[in-house]
């Protein structure tokens, strides 16, 4: 189950945070979210290992914690996007899938032009269209 | 790779893996020891330590080298044991209570940012007692069995001088069953190397009985390992050593204990040679000595071809045993044990090859048997010998990570040791600058026990910040974790500490729910502290916490009130961020020579009042009139370039306040902050050039010299409120508004201050001048002026087309200067007429009726022949105090719609000693007109006769109530009129009910003579109060409905037309007394058009719905 997604501005300033929990955990998902950063810079700053990886926007696994597994992905214009996840037994191609149509969701309200580019996105549109995406994809490989 | 030379960790080794010696006292040598404060192991050890003790050593191979550095660790018996694991905790935790009460000072002050810090291997805010927390973690494990290099190599038996037959004391003291668990249980062997030591103490008389005494000794226990000791040597004062070599092994003693008073030097050096020889003489030959013997067993038993192939069938057979293999199975006779202490004496004399060699045959030997503890720890020293060889730093972690996890995977009694060999691990790590890896192995470190975990996680933090590339949030992450545990543990300093080293990496970020979070709890723990002034700075970070949820608002904002409740001081805080105050609603309004009669006059814009007066009031440039000289000398340049207020009268200012919290707050006590400075202007008006450069800059903000007006303000979730607030000054000067305030409660006053740069402002009044001047804020306050009110008393706001109202407009001046020379235009004068002033208690609407005699025109028909419509008052109107003058005014509803109008009347002051010779007031009044009648006329030639024509109206009543028709005239008398057919016929009740249309037909007669009958009764017959359309007002409004409706007709004004005038009535149903309402619907220029049609038609509409 996804329990987060979030997108983090070129300056690592939230755009967009979103837990999908029923649990007060709001404050600790920020917090991984916020961590993981570090290592999305990391991944981006030291790209030796990157071979065949060259100029992907998937960033894969960025660290698990006892809980969670953390995904990334880095755009153009380098926007992050974080995933959190408590599905441990998760298939790279499913995130990749899954973060294709969260970058196109995120375009479509960036391109609205009543969003402020560097500000937070309060589109009630994205976010419905977030929550869709999110519903429809299971990792679970045995599902 | 840094030199691991140098490394901490090879300090640490060097520290910890060294020879340890038993020492058993007798009580008597504890008492002469004590009485230098010290107990007779603390007494020695500041001389077990040796940089330079250069003692000749041979390897097991017999290859020669020289140990310089070299250190005992010196034991009770008692101590010689695993300490019990709850008092271990006590003792940590005590050690973590300490470090925080130490740390007191700097708690207070406000943490360095984070990019000052300078990035070195060891910065100084990392705090220096985590060293010593690890030590004491690393000790707590010590004297385990599964390792040997804290088998003490030697045991000193310690007896006094005075003991009572010492040779037998002894050897008692060796017997006694409290010898360590170690010895007894067969763990190590009991057969220890022993010193003798007697000690004198000088005090107690001349060495001769000692010497004697170790005669006796040398004679029994063999002459090499005896030796007298003689201590308190120092006569008279007591000495202070300096420096105090106990001092730094004692850090919790008081100076006035005077560590070691009565050791005189010579005693000091004894001392030093004491364990000098011991250590060189009998423990390093010792142990080489050892070394050798278990090395050749060793190689009899397990080196070469045939007894590895031996000792592989041997263990094969071993693997059906349980796995649960007895404590004792390796005793110290065991092969597994002597190679165990072959390996750490040759650690700990620095053969390390040795070490390793041995370390790695047992290695794979413990996997064997399955004894993971063992196995653990034999890995353990691998990887720290691996690490002291600098050589093959993959292999070292490797074992240090085996050993790691081998502790954690056997359970609680591998606990400890995983400690601590991660702590080394870690140590391992840094030397090499792997800090990343460091801190994950903290991490790994911080197991259930909070407190522990707390340290844990805050050194890994530390190590995030050393780490290349720095990781920033890691490390802010990471204390956040620590901080939360030291809570959970009551270290609140700690917990403060961790989360304010985590605040420099949030602050200034837009992550505001973790920097809310972390302010808050940082506020909670210094108002639980006490430090509720310290707490109150992180509270006042969220109180603009808009962006969390309602209940979490709450909780802030009770916790914010409480906390600011318990300060019990009062915060004026700039900018407070609770409400926000939006800068860009600012508005200013001032009144100088214009004054405004109610704030919806304010709004409207300066252009239209500026066309309503053009006329009117006398312009500053132009100087041909006598009396604009004067003006233009009365208001100087500064006046002209500064915003003008007058003494007396409030200046307002509005401004709105945003909540941001879902919540409702309330604000109290909104109010302005002004700055008053004493004027430089003379009065005199004649005299009043100021210069400019001459600023008084004394300022004060003196009740006296203006009053503030207060509101309180409730603002509820996220609404905004424009506040409206005034100055009023009372002396002359100048004023500044330099910002408002508010106060959040008692003791939170938040300021906002206008900064004059900053403020696109809007001045309604003063933009002409203000564009001059820089500081929109400033006013100049001139002397109290009379300041006319106006009131236009029952104007209605909803009225229907047509209506005719007889009203009044009241003007008070409260001042005692009278005001004269008044002068008023209306914007409208289809919609306000003036009446005359000298009638002022005529009886409408039977005034307007035809009188039976004519007499003179009434005076006030003038008005209409004024084409530009200023009205002059009677030149002898003065406006004293407290005598309001009243102008009757007539209103006529002329237009539907919503409706403007817009009245400005100028008067001068009497008194001539003001800077401001006249002043304005504009009133602006708004009503809604509702339609009533359309009435439309059609003119045809009658068929019959010349000059005369025939008329059709058509009466359409658009309005909701019924109307009932009175009259209609021809205006003028050049045309007679009268009906065709009785308008009984057409409309029996007279009564035109909403949305009922009438058509009737009438005749028209264009008749010189002056005697026409002009006027058709519409209304019931037998009450034929003809109405006047040549009386004021009717022929007022008329005139001016006239011109409106000309602009349509223009090329055809060669025509002869006609006007009509059609009134109508309301009756008042709800009350009887009032007499009906009056309605007028004025048709001009009504005209026979399109001669040669058949169908002629000419059309004139009553109602023109442009204004």
């Amino acid at each position: 189950m996804i329990v987060c997604i979030a997108v983090v501005g070129h300056q690592n300033n939230p755009l967009y945070i979103q837990s999908f929990t029923e649990a007060d955990d709001a404050l600790k998902l920020h917090h991984i979210v916020h961590c993981s950063l570090d290592v999305v810079d990391e991944r981006v700053n030291n790209p030796k290992k990157s071979g065949p990886m060259i100029n992907e926007t998937f960033l894969g696994l960025l660290y698990p914690t006892e809980n969670y597994k953390v995904y990334g992905y880095l755009t153009n214009t380098k926007v992050k996007f974080i995933l959190v996840t408590t599905d441990l037994d998760v298939r790279d191609a499913d995130v990749r899938n899954f973060f294709r149509r969260f970058h196109s969701a995120y375009l479509d309200a960036v391109s609205n032009p009543f969003h402020v580019p560097g500000k937070k996105i309060t589109s009630k549109t994205f976010a419905e269209r977030v929550s869709t995406i999110v519903k429809s994809v299971s990792f679970n490989t045995a599902g | 790779m840094a030199d691991p030379a140098y490394s901490a960790l090879r300090k640490i080794l060097l520290d910890e893996i060294t020879p340890a010696v038993m020492v058993l006292p007798t009580p008597l040598v504890e008492e002469r020891c004590q009485k230098n404060g010290l107990s007779f192991v603390q007494m020695l050890t500041p001389f077990c330590v040796f940089n330079n003790i250069d003692v000749p050593v041979r390897t097991a191979s017999d290859q020669p080298y020289r140990l310089q550095k070299f250190k005992l660790r010196m034991f009770y018996a008692s101590d010689v044991r695993q300490q019990n694991v709850e008092v271990t905790k006590e003792r940590l935790k005590q050690v973590i209570t300490d470090a925080g009460n130490n740390k007191d000072s700097d708690l207070y002050l406000d943490p360095s940012p984070i990019e000052t810090i300078p990035i070195s291997s060891q910065p100084d805010f990392i705090p220096t007692w985590f060293q010593f927390f690890n030590k004491e973690l690393v000790r707590s494990v010590s004297f385990s069995d599964h390792e040997a290099f804290d088998h003490p190599v030697a045991c000193l038996l310690v007896v006094s001088s005075n003991d009572k037959d010492p040779i037998n004391k002894f050897v008692e003291l060796f017997n006694m069953n409290q010898l360590p668990p170690l010895l007894n249980d067969g763990a190590m062997d009991p057969k220890i190397p022993k010193v003798f030591v007697l000690v004198h103490d000088n005090q107690d008389g001349s060495p001769e009985r000692a010497t004697k005494i170790l005669a006796e000794m040398r004679n029994t226990f063999g002459a090499n390992d005896c030796r007298l000791l003689c201590i308190n040597s120092l006569q008279g004062e007591a000495l202070d050593h300096e420096p105090n070599p106990w001092e730094f092994y004692m850090p919790n003693a008081s100076p006035d204990q005077h560590l070691g008073r009565l050791l005189n030097k010579e005693d000091v050096d004894e001392l030093k040679d004491f364990v000098r020889d011991l250590s060189s003489k009998d423990i390093i030959p010792n142990m080489e000595q050892r070394i050798r013997v278990l090395n050749q067993q060793v190689s009899a038993t397990r080196k070469g071809f045939r007894n590895q192939i031996k000792n592989l069938w041997w263990r094969k057979g071993k693997e059906d045993a349980p796995e649960n293999q007895s404590v004792n199975m390796y005793t110290f006779s065991s092969i597994e044990s002597q190679i165990r202490v072959l390996g750490d004496y040759a650690f700990m004399l620095r053969d390390y090859e040795l070490a390793l060699s041995n370390y790695r045959l047992l290695s794979t030997d413990y996997k064997l048997d399955k004894a993971w503890k063992r196995y653990a720890g034999v890995q353990e020293m691998m990887g720290l010998t691996y690490f002291m060889l600098n050589q093959s730093k993959k292999d070292a972690e490797y074992c240090m990570e085996n050993a790691f996890t081998t502790y954690l995977r056997i359970g609680t009694s591998g606990k400890g040791n995983a400690t601590r060999c991660g702590l080394w691990w870690v140590e391992m790590l840094k030397a090499s600058g792997q800090y990343k890896e460091a801190a994950g192995v903290y991490f790994r470190i911080s197991g259930e026990e909070p407190l522990h975990s707390a340290v844990m996680l805050e050194q890994a933090s530390y190590c995030y910040l050393l780490a290349k590339p720095i990781m920033l949030r890691k490390y802010g992450f990471h204390l956040i974790l620590s901080g939360d545990l030291y809570k959970k543990c009551d270290q609140i300093k700690h917990a403060i500490r961790a989360y304010r080293n985590a605040l420099s990496v949030f602050k200034g970020t837009t992550w505001s729910h973790i920097r809310d979070h972390v302010h808050f709890h940082i506020g909670q723990w210094y108002a639980f502290l006490g430090r509720f002034d310290v707490a109150m700075k992180h509270m006042l970070e969220i109180v603009a916490c808009s962006h969390q949820s309602k209940p979490m608002q709450e909780l802030f904002m009770k916790n914010f009130f409480q906390i600011l409740q318990k300060t019990g001081k009062t915060y004026k805080i700039s900018r407070l961020q609770l409400p926000i105050v939006n800068i860009n609603s600012l508005n200013i309004v001032s009144e100088d020579h214009r004054t405004y009669g109610s704030p919806a006059a304010v709004s409207v814009k300066e252009s239209i009042w500026q066309s309503l007066e053009e006329e009117m009031v006398p312009s500053l440039t132009n100087a041909k009139t006598t009396w604009l000289d004067l003006q233009s000398k009365l208001l100087p340049n500064k006046l002209k370039q500064s915003n003008v207020c007058v003494a007396g009268e409030a200046l307002m200012v509005e401004i709105a306040f945003k909540n941001p919290l879902q919540l409702s707050i309330p604000i109290y006590s909104v109010t302005l902050m002004c700055e008053y400075s004493p004027n430089e202007i003379i009065p005199d008006a004649n005299n009043s050039f100021v210069d400019q450069s001459i600023e008084d800059e004394k300022t004060t903000s003196d009740a006296s010299l203006f009053t503030l007006s207060e509101v309180d303000i409730t603002l509820t979730g996220g609404e905004t409120t424009l506040a409206q607030l005034s100055v009023t000054p009372i002396k002359e000067g100048r004023l500044k508004v330099t910002g408002v305030s508010w106060k959040l409660s008692d003791s939170m006053v938040g300021f906002y201050a206008f900064e004059p740069d900053l403020i696109k402002k809007r001045i309604s009044k003063g933009r002409r001048k203000a564009k001059q001047n820089t500081n929109k804020l400033e006013f100049l306050v001139i002397k109290s002026l009379p300041r006319l009110e106006g009131i236009i008393n029952n104007l209605p706001s909803t009225v229907y087309t047509g209506n005719l109202q007889r009203l009044s407009l009241e003007l008070r001046n409260s001042s005692e200067i009278p005001v004269k020379n008044l002068k008023m235009k209306i914007s409208h004068p289809r919609f306000l007429n003036i009446g005359n002033p000298e009638k002022s208690d005529v009886n409408f609407p039977s005034c307007l009726e035809k009188e039976k005699t004519p007499s003179q025109k009434d005076a006030d028909l003038d008005t209409t022949k004024k084409s530009d419509t200023i009205f002059h008052f009677p030149e002898d109107t003065i406006i004293h105090k407290e005598t309001p003058f009243v102008l009757p005014l007539w209103f006529r509803a002329a237009t539907p719609g919503n409706v403007s109008l817009y009245l400005t009347i100028y008067y001068e002051v009497e008194d001539k000693s003001t800077a401001m010779r006249y002043r304005t007031l504009r009133t602006h009044h708004i009503l809604e007109v509702l339609p009533s009648l359309d009435v439309s006329f059609n003119i045809s030639p009658c068929p019959s006769r010349l000059q005369e024509y025939i008329v059709q109206m058509d009466v359409i009543n658009k309005g909701l109530k019924s109307l009932k028709l009175r009259q209609l005239s021809s205006v003028g008398s050049e045309w007679q009129i009268s009906l065709i057919e009785s308008i009984q016929d057409i409309i029996p009740s007279g009564n035109l009910a909403s949305g009922q249309s009438l058509s009737c037909f009438l005749k028209l007669k264009n008749a010189k003579t002056t005697e026409t009958a002009t006027d058709v009764w519409l209304g019931r017959i037998g009450n034929e109060a003809v109405f006047d359309t040549q009386r004021a007002p009717l022929v007022n409004f008329h005139h001016y409905e006239q011109l409106h409706q000309k602009t349509s007709h223009k090329e055809q004004e060669h025509q002869s037309t006609v006007d009509f005038m059609l009134i109508s009535e309301m009756e008042e149903t709800e009350t009887e007394n009032k007499p009906p309402q009056i309605f007028s619907h004025h048709a001009c220029h009504c005209r026979q058009c399109g001669n040669e049609e058949t169908d002629m038609v000419a059309i004139g509409r009553a109602t023109d719905y442009s204004l």
